[in-house]
């Protein structure tokens, strides 16, 4: 965070005197600032000569002033709050008629949504779906993270052709083609590639300059699991904090440009023979909306139900068939 | 009142008995302290919650277990008027905060168990004036509820260094004060801060920022702000950490029962989630729970861990209580079952 030096030009009180008043109390950055006990800080400033110690205090008013406009994001009430939400929170249908009645509608753009199932429980076929329903219909871009290599331009051919209907070739063509160009792919195979992604995408939306980046109205991570458990296990926190840190990620994202986002976590087997997901515990109180996939024996019949919702019972559960 | 010489004490015995303040001031007075000391309504099982300014009470449970829709509930308890053009709705009307370190708070929930609570009583036989009337009722509600969320401790830390500010602001700009502050939930950073390790070098009064010191300036600053403006503080908690050693003792302990009937499987299964729950935040936090602050007397701080089984909405949650009470409320530390199949 900023030193207090670099504070000095734009806001004078924070001269070199109360730099080094702050200096012995061990305050060097705003971060420290904020680590300090503000009272003790000013019970110091009144120790000193009048005329400086209104000084200190000014000072210690200013160091407030900045932090409350600058360091967090600032208070609304919520009729402001139901107002965004109304306003730029819309549903993205995915496609797939069930999961959209299970839903409610489908994914909400400013959510965390995620899809944990056993290996080859269609998780991935959902995403393509849902991520061609997106740029099909919200005419939005979509961002792939493809962790395993299980994108297939194909099957997005094939669900835009459905979704379209029956059209002439060369229409269909021009559709897919611009379809197409919308779901922007990225192959990554670390967390911290991801991370690359994902800053880069943040500071093109923010700064709105890539034209491709704008309009994204979805982010799938598939799977963001298989890039996290590598890194979990043995007795260290760090790989939690980064899993942690990536659901903060993902939900800012989410929430300040108005995205929809999609990961999906797999199943490992847990005590007792049982199927649990690979994030487990501590990713539970993360995601918005967790959904639990699986597929029946020899067919194309998924059974999906909702593990957690914010406002739907958990429970619920609905049937669809994967397209061949 | 100190005895005086004979001239001196009869005036002093006048004004003894003149009193201090007419019975319209001390009704006054009394009726606005009682709103401070008023009970935050609750919907059952949280009703039994000590629920009022000064205490600071933590939820604890895993997910999903309605933490949150039991904070929206806190909230609306809050920001709903006593009465509203005569009609009673038993709030508190007093603005209610809401800090949200998960960042997924469902805004639209909010509304619709707001306009479900507001929509009860009818306001007017006319159903356009009613419509029209709700319509204002909620907006006001509405604008008492404020929010800020917090993508990292920083964030989280800078709200608070200013919380102080922004209470005075909002009280003066609505004409009401602050009754009811919600943390939504203490553990979201603790993965991220328990990581985070800061060194700096030569510097020996230099805080670095680590988990310990984080939650030591959070209750501090909780602390200072309560010196000020005793509001409730209605922290949740999630369970993080499936406690290992626990669930295999668990585990071991239904193999053995494994002929038992339903009722006792059901009670290991209770047992088993009460085990679960490992105290993972550092001590500071529990210390700040269970000291007194300011100049309150305690009572012995009772502790429960308590098991809540539904209404539809709570699939299951624990309770965890631990506060300060002044000795008017004279709680005891037994466990109390909110649900018949509970020992």
């Amino acid at each position: 965070m900023a030193p207090l030096k670099s504070l000095e030009k734009e806001y004078p009180v924070i001269d070199s005197n109360f730099q080094s008043f702050c200096a012995r109390h061990g305050i060097f950055t705003v971060q420290d600032f904020l680590l300090h006990d503000l009272y003790v800080l000013a019970a110091f400033a009144q120790q000193h000569p009048s005329s400086s110690s209104d000084h200190l205090k000014q000072g210690i008013t200013q160091m407030l002033s900045i932090v409350d406009e600058q360091y967090h994001k600032p208070w609304v009430n919520g009729v402001q709050l139901l107002d965004d939400f109304q306003r730029n929170k819309h549903v993205l249908s995915t496609g797939i008629h069930e999961i959209d009645s299970l839903l409610q509608g489908g994914f909400r753009e400013g959510q965390l949504n995620e899809i944990a199932g056993p290996s080859s429980s269609g998780k991935t076929q959902v995403c393509l779906q849902v991520a061609a329903s997106v740029a099909t219909k919200c005419i939005g871009s979509v961002v792939y993270v493809d962790t395993g290599n299980s994108f297939s331009s194909q099957r997005i051919r094939h669900f835009v052709s459905r979704i379209s209907g029956p059209t002439f070739n060369q229409e269909r063509d021009l559709t897919i083609q611009k379809v197409m160009s919308g779901i922007l792919c990225h192959s990554v195979f670390d967390i911290f590639a991801m991370f690359d992604v994902l800053h880069q995408l943040q500071s093109s939306l923010r700064s709105q300059v890539d034209r491709a980046d704008q309009n994204v109205r979805l982010l799938v991570v598939d799977s963001l699991s298989s890039l996290i458990t590598p890194i979990l296990g043995g007795g260290g926190s760090q790989g939690h904090a980064l899993m942690t840190y990536t659901g903060f990620l993902l939900k800012k994202l989410a929430n300040e440009h108005n995205l929809a986002v999609l990961v999906t976590n797999h199943m490992v087997g847990g005590d007792g023979g049982h199927l649990k997901p690979a994030l487990g515990e501590s990713w539970k109180s993360i995601p918005h909306v967790r959904l639990l996939l699986s597929r029946d024996l020899q067919s194309n019949i998924c059974n999906i139900s909702i593990l957690k919702h914010s406002y739907l019972a958990s429970g619920k559960a609905g049937r669809f068939t994967l397209d061949d | 009142m100190e005895l005086a010489g004979a001239g001196g004490g009869g005036r002093l015995a006048k004004e003894w008995i003149d009193g201090d303040e007419s019975a319209r001031e001390m009704l006054r007075r009394v009726l606005r302290e009682e709103s401070r000391h008023r009970f935050l309504p609750l919907p059952p099982p949280l009703d039994r919650v000590p629920a009022r300014a000064g205490n600071v009470v933590e939820l604890v449970g895993p997910s999903p277990s309605g933490k949150t829709h039991a904070l929206m509930e806190a909230a609306i308890g809050c920001i709903l008027p006593e009465e509203w053009q005569g009609v009673r709705f038993g709030g508190l009307g007093r603005l209610a905060m809401f800090i949200d370190l998960d960042c997924r708070l469902d805004v639209s929930l909010l509304a619709d168990l707001l306009r479900a609570r507001i929509a009860r009583p009818r306001l007017s036989c006319d159903d356009d004036d009613d419509s029209l009337r709700q319509h204002e009722l909620f907006g006001l509600c509405m604008r008492r509820f404020l929010y800020v969320s917090c993508f990292d401790s920083l964030q989280f830390l800078a709200t608070l260094k200013t919380l102080h500010y922004q209470v005075q602001k909002q009280t003066e700009a609505q004409g009401v004060g602050v009754h009811l502050l919600m943390i939504d939930s203490i553990g979201a950073f603790y993965w991220m801060d328990r990581a985070s390790t800061t060194l700096h070098v030569g510097v020996n009064n230099r805080k670095g920022l680590s988990l310990q010191q984080v939650l030591e300036t959070v209750v501090q600053e909780i602390k200072n702000l309560m010196q000020v403006h005793p509001v409730l503080v209605i922290a949740t908690k999630a369970t993080i950490m499936a406690d290992r050693h626990a669930e295999n003792e668990v585990n071991r302990n239904r193999k053995r029962k494994s002929f038992s009937d339903t009722s006792v499987s059901r009670n290991l299964t209770s047992n088993k989630e009460q085990l679960l729950h490992r105290e993972y935040m550092p001590y500071v936090w529990q210390d700040h729970m269970l000291h007194p602050l300011s100049g309150q007397r305690t009572a012995t701080p009772a502790n429960a861990h308590l098991q809540v089984k539904s209404p539809d909405w709570l699939q299951y949650m624990w309770f965890d209580r631990k506060f300060y009470t002044c000795l008017d409320f004279a709680v005891s530390a037994d466990r109390v079952a909110f649900h018949g199949d509970q020992p």
